[in-house]
């Protein structure tokens, strides 16, 4: 005698279908609600730790100057959005996803039944919510500290967010899912956060790297990043910004492959 | 058949006290912190050589032309931010590790004057500082191309510098239990010396106010000591720096004993 399989039933008894979109869609919304409430305590000094720095970033990098030249200071102001926008994604979440594997919650969270590309988009919305804010009053500060600051705010400045928020999201989360070992993702991030701030023309012209080094930033997204929001926010003429689009398209694709693989394989 | 009774005199006694019964525990503590350390040798000198080399070249790069005074400022600068982070990122983070792990009421047990052990703990950090703080200042000058005038005077300013960091940094890890707060306040502090404090470019681009705020402050002061014994007539005010220099290493090893003290 066999016995059939069991239709997956909720609480009422009625048949539960796991495909489709309003599926897919109440995985997102479930999945924005946990990860909301699990950073509940977080968001608020996340928020204003990503202030402190874009804002300290700001208003810092002019000591270093007698007197600020002003395409100094503007390349600072369009670079410290690229800091807020990748911060939680790249930075923040690996760790915490580390701090899942050590507290032994990361299988538990992967088990839940909600697509993968659901979770992952919720947690972009969170990388989203963590960042924008802190653009925002960093721009704010730059424009009232600096006079004269010459900034052009175009419609493209919502592509060239989103898609740095999402590639950085991506990145992190290939970090977070295709390693196991926490202490190599924590160590890796540490690396990134300092590549970041002195190996990547983001807060300075990339004419004021070595030639070498400006290529071989061509390869990794982060000068990619910079251009792309540059472009957004100022006059500057950046001849090469489709490409600059592929590049970020394409880490964040590779990125995302990597970590769903990394989270389809069966443990 | 009966057993003789040990007697003061005769059982095998040694008596813990006296300049002997020191030295022999603190030539043991200074073994035993050692090996506690071993470990993590080489991440000490990932982050020394990151913040000091890896700073020297990344400091270059935010400037669209680099003026020799620049370069000077940035070369003299570089063994400050290499000596920070130990005193306020490794030794903070040593001693929270071992809170962490248990292992600090152990080591507090041993029976050994516990001045010993912290004079061990402290020979041990500032020694350990030392070769990553040479190392970024060879990095800067091969990158800058500075000529400096090394006076004597660069010695007791490394010296007094380094262990007044390990000294604060020890103080500011056993006054507060936390490790998790230890750890907030070492990164809070490596993200205002980086940005906020003279150390690369003179204090004369500080607004007023920042500027008093750093005549408190040790890491103005650090600067002021090493800058005078690299370079000639950059700085003034030396002595008043050592000073500075030295009341923070004794407000720091005075909280580290007041809390060694206290019986747990």
């Amino acid at each position: 005698m066999s016995v059939a399989e069991a239709p997956v039933t909720d609480r009422a008894g009625t048949d539960v279908t796991r495909t489709g979109w309003p599926y897919w869609l109440s995985g997102y919304r479930t999945m924005l609600a946990w990860h909301l409430a699990s950073l509940r305590m977080w968001l608020g000094v996340l928020t204003v730790v990503q202030v402190l720095a874009g804002v300290g970033f700001v208003l810092g990098f002019a000591l270093f100057f007698a007197d600020i030249p002003i395409q100094a200071a503007l390349f600072v102001s369009t670079g410290v959005p690229v800091i807020n926008l990748v911060m939680v994604g790249l930075i923040l979440g690996p760790q915490l996803v580390a701090d899942q594997r050590t507290s032994q919650s990361y299988d538990f969270i992967q088990s839940l039944p909600v697509p993968h590309t659901a979770s992952a988009l919720a947690w972009y919305t969170v990388c989203l919510i963590g960042g924008l804010p802190a653009v925002v009053v960093s721009l704010t500060v730059a424009v009232l500290r600096y006079d004269g600051l010459p900034l052009a705010i175009g419609a493209d400045v919502v592509p060239a967010m989103m898609l740095t928020a999402f590639t950085g999201t991506m990145l992190g989360y290939a970090l977070a899912h295709a390693i196991s070992s926490p202490m190599v993702t924590r160590s890796i991030t540490q690396l990134i956060v300092f590549g970041i701030f002195g190996a990547t023309p983001i807060l300075f012209p990339v004419s004021q790297m070595p030639a070498w080094l400006g290529s071989l930033n061509w390869w990794f997204p982060f000068r990619h990043m910079a251009d792309v929001i540059r472009a957004s926010l100022t006059d500057l003429s950046y001849p090469d910004l489709a490409i600059s689009y592929v590049v970020l398209a394409v880490w964040a694709i590779i990125a995302g492959v990597l970590a769903v693989r990394a989270l389809g394989r069966r443990q | 058949m009966t057993t003789a009774i040990p007697t003061l005199e005769s059982a095998d006694v040694t008596l813990r006290h006296g300049a002997a019964n020191w030295l022999r525990s603190f030539r043991l503590m200074l073994r035993l912190e050692y090996i506690g350390t071993r470990q993590f040798a080489a991440v000490i000198v990932v982050v020394q050589f990151m913040m000091g080399a890896g700073m020297a070249v990344m400091y270059g790069f935010f400037y669209p032309e680099i003026t020799p005074t620049t370069a000077l400022y940035i070369t003299t600068g570089i063994p400050v931010l290499a000596l920070i982070p130990m005193g306020f990122v490794i030794v903070p983070g040593g001693i929270g590790e071992q809170r962490t792990s248990g292992s600090f009421d152990f080591i507090w047990s041993l029976p050994v004057p516990r001045s010993a052990q912290v004079t061990a703990m402290f020979v041990m950090y500032t020694s350990l500082a030392l070769p990553g703080t040479v190392l970024a200042l060879l990095v800067a000058m091969w990158r800058y191309g500075v000529t400096l005038s090394i006076s004597p005077l660069i010695v007791p300013a490394v010296l007094l510098a380094a262990v007044m960091s390990v000294a604060v940094g020890a103080g500011m890890a056993m006054a507060i239990t936390n490790p998790m707060i230890t750890n907030l306040i070492s990164n809070a502090l490596i993200f205002v010396v980086m940005l906020f404090t003279p150390i690369v470019y003179p204090a004369s681009n500080l607004p007023l106010w920042l500027m008093r705020v750093h005549e408190v402050l040790p890491f103005h002061h650090m600067t002021v000591a090493i800058r005078s014994g690299l370079t000639d007539g950059l700085v003034t005010g030396t002595t008043t720096s050592f000073l500075v220099l030295g009341a923070w290493t004794v407000a720091g090893t005075a909280v580290t004993a007041w809390v060694i003290r206290r019986r747990a």
